[in-house]
């Protein structure tokens, strides 16, 4: 059974009397442990895709499925379970905390989590943002780092918790090529323990850390194909 | 569920500290809420307590006939034409009425004291049997009461009350010496205890005692005051009076259908008024705080409401995160309370400070801990109240729709 399952997937937006099909019947089926890239264009449905795979957004039509179990069915608290425990989100607009600092930012999932203490949780929030190269950035607030510094301080907040799945929405878009490669370690690093990453971009070569690239092209996969890392 | 209460505790914290102004202003409805509310209860309370210490000096059991009833609304004509009271009645009373035990007679006018040079103006000159400490609460500090015979045969003796004596006797012991009632000369044979005000009024403590027969054979004429004090089983009150009733007007001849022409004066009389304006204040009191808090609250609800508009993008990383429902609800929850338990502490703080000034400087009024209890109790209520709509609207946000929340 795959790890998540997506069934004619719709997601359409009624502007007006202006149609728009962000999503356009998209099926496709990731298995545990794979190391995915969607690519497409701009306003191909890149985002909307991963908000409904990251259990944020509700379809318009179609199915979801994670574990075998229908997300439609669940209920909030299961959905904010899911979020909290399964899944970890770099949000393309980082969307972090604007008067909360760096170390604040990171420890949220682990608040949410509810089985971490919390005496333990600066030690975790910490060592995320060591790995992501911020460990001397932890009482900055967002205003008070860069670009790219605030886009790792979502990657290291969408690590902290250890969740089964990633979900990356371009999540080296503002880097420069060094640190983008250095983020990339990490995600190989985490697929390499076993974890599942889905990651949206626009560059061949971040692209080609994933073994499978899926293509979307208005609204719908124009393209599903392994790549030569994929065994 | 611990970890986030301190968390939400620690978020609302510093959200409150981030709109300090806006906090305060928010609390003041309740700070002043919790002060009608606190400060009434404890005025009550008060008053309450000087009531019960100035009912003592009238004794449950008594029953005062006179011709002017305490409380009524009868004619005033009506009442001035009444016969003064027989004092000559009383040793009929005690004989015929089943329930009366002592039967003392009193009478009262005010004069001028004198001793030497130091004079004393517009005392009460109290007339009395030799038995009424058995029916007052009158304690002789040092000397001694008079007796039967000396009031029997008029002699001039006098008690001080404790105001009179330090004013004649600044200095010297009021003993044996002679002092000046009007014309009349009389010897200080005792001095009375403290005894404290009459219903914030009239204090026992300036005026002074002497026999009955004395003052009848000093003052003549109609003028002041004259009752007959029946003193009868305090749980037979209410059927003592109507014998008493009875008696008096077997006395007086009244036949039956026409109205008394004298009134039975009781405590419970003055204990029945009491309660009314007891009513009254709390009443009044009650109005203020239910709107004070009304308004309060609705203010606290209105920013509540601004509160979680302004925070939607947050709330919407929040359930990104994971936080569930429950979580962002306590989380406002816990805000709103705090601005209300916050508005009460400071309130009950104000409150205990004007009570503690009210004791100093009026009568003994104390911050009770039921009355603290209740005070932060209602606050949180209305914190819950309150925070109640807006936090469920937070909670019940989109997740995405948040998000995209501009
Ligand atoms: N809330 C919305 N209301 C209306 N239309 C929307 C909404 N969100 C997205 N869309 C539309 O859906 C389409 C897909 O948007 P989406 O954000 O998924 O694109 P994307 O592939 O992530 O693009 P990019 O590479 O620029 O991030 C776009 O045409 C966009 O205008
Ligand atoms: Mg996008």
């Amino acid at each position: 059974m795959p790890l998540i399952q997506v069934k004619d997937l719709y997601k359409i937006y009624q502007m007006g009397n202006v149609e728009v099909r962000a999503l356009d019947g998209v099926s496709v089926d990731i298995e545990s442990n794979e190391y995915i890239s969607i690519m497409g264009p701009s306003g191909s449905g890149k985002s909307t895709l991963m908000n409904l795979i990251g259990c944020l957004d509700t379809p318009t039509s179609g199915d979801f499925f994670m574990d075998g179990v229908n997300v439609a069915t669940m209920t909030d608290d299961e959905l904010a379970h899911i979020r909290n425990k399964q899944i970890g989100f770099v949000f393309q607009t980082f969307n972090l905390l604007p008067k909360s600092t760096s170390l604040r930012n990171v420890e949220l999932p682990l608040i949410y989590n509810g089985s971490i203490k919390a005496s333990e949780r600066k030690g975790m929030a910490i060592s995320a943002l060591e790995r992501v190269g911020l460990g001397d950035r932890t009482h900055h607030k967002p205003n008070e780092l860069s670009g790219g510094q605030r886009q790792r301080v979502a990657v290291a907040r969408a690590l902290v918790n250890d969740p089964a799945i990633i979900l990356a929405d371009e999540p080296t878009g503002n880097l420069d090529s060094k640190t983008g490669e250095e983020i990339m370690a990490l995600f190989d690093d985490l697929h390499q323990q076993g974890n599942t990453i889905i990651l949206v971009t626009h560059e061949e070569h971040i692209a080609a850390h994933a073994n499978r690239v899926v293509r979307l092209l208005d609204g719908k996969i124009s393209e599903d194909v392994l790549t030569h890392r994929a065994k | 569920m611990k970890s986030f209460f301190w968390e939400n505790l620690r978020i609302a914290l510093s959200e409150l500290w981030a709109h300090k102004t806006r906090t305060i202003l928010t609390g003041t409805g309740i700070v002043i809420g919790i002060i009608a509310v606190s400060l009434m209860s404890t005025l009550i309370n008060g008053v309450d307590g000087l009531f019960e210490n100035s009912m003592k000096f009238l004794g449950r059991g008594n029953l005062y006939v006179e011709k002017w009833p305490w409380f009524g609304d009868e004619d005033w004509w009506t009442l001035r034409n009444r016969p003064r009271i027989e004092l000559e009645m009383a040793d009929e009373i005690l004989e015929r009425s089943e329930y009366a035990l002592v039967v003392a007679t009193e009478r009262g006018r005010s004069a001028n004291l004198s001793y030497n040079e130091l004079s004393a103006e517009n005392i009460f000159i109290h007339g009395v049997t030799a038995n009424y400490p058995e029916v007052s609460t009158v304690d002789v500090e040092f000397g001694r009461f008079f007796t039967g015979s000396e009031d029997r045969t008029g002699t001039q003796v006098i008690l001080l009350g404790s105001e009179v004596a330090k004013t004649l006797f600044p200095l010297e012991n009021p003993l044996d010496k002679l002092i000046f009632a009007g014309s009349k000369r009389f010897r200080v044979i005792g001095v009375l205890s403290e005894m404290g005000k009459f219903m914030g009024a009239f204090s026992q403590d300036t005026q002074v005692l002497i026999p009955m027969e004395t003052f009848n054979k000093i003052f003549h004429g109609p003028w002041g005051m004259r009752r007959i004090t029946v003193k009868v089983p305090e749980d037979h009150v209410e059927d003592a009076k109507e014998e008493l009733r009875g008696v008096v007007r077997v006395l007086r001849g009244l036949k039956p259908g026409e109205k008394d022409n004298f009134a039975v004066n009781q405590q419970d009389s003055f204990r029945q008024t009491y309660q009314g304006i007891k009513m009254a204040i709390g009443g009044t009191g009650l109005i203020i705080t239910a709107l004070s808090l009304l308004v309060g609250g609705i203010g606290i609800a209105n920013i509540m409401f601004v509160s979680v508009k302004e925070r939607t993008r947050e709330i919407g990383v929040r359930k990104a995160m994971g936080a569930t429902r429950s979580q962002i609800q306590g989380q406002f929850l816990i805000e709103a309370i705090l601005i209300t338990a916050t508005g009460g502490l400071v309130g009950l703080i104000v409150s205990t400070a004007v009570s503690l000034a009210i004791s100093k400087f009026l009568f003994p009024a104390s911050m009770s801990f039921g009355i603290a209890f209740m005070a932060i109790g209602l606050s949180v209520g209305v914190g819950l109240f309150a925070g109640l709509a807006p936090a469920r609207k937070g909670a019940k946000l989109d997740p995405i729709e948040a998000l995209r929340y501009e």
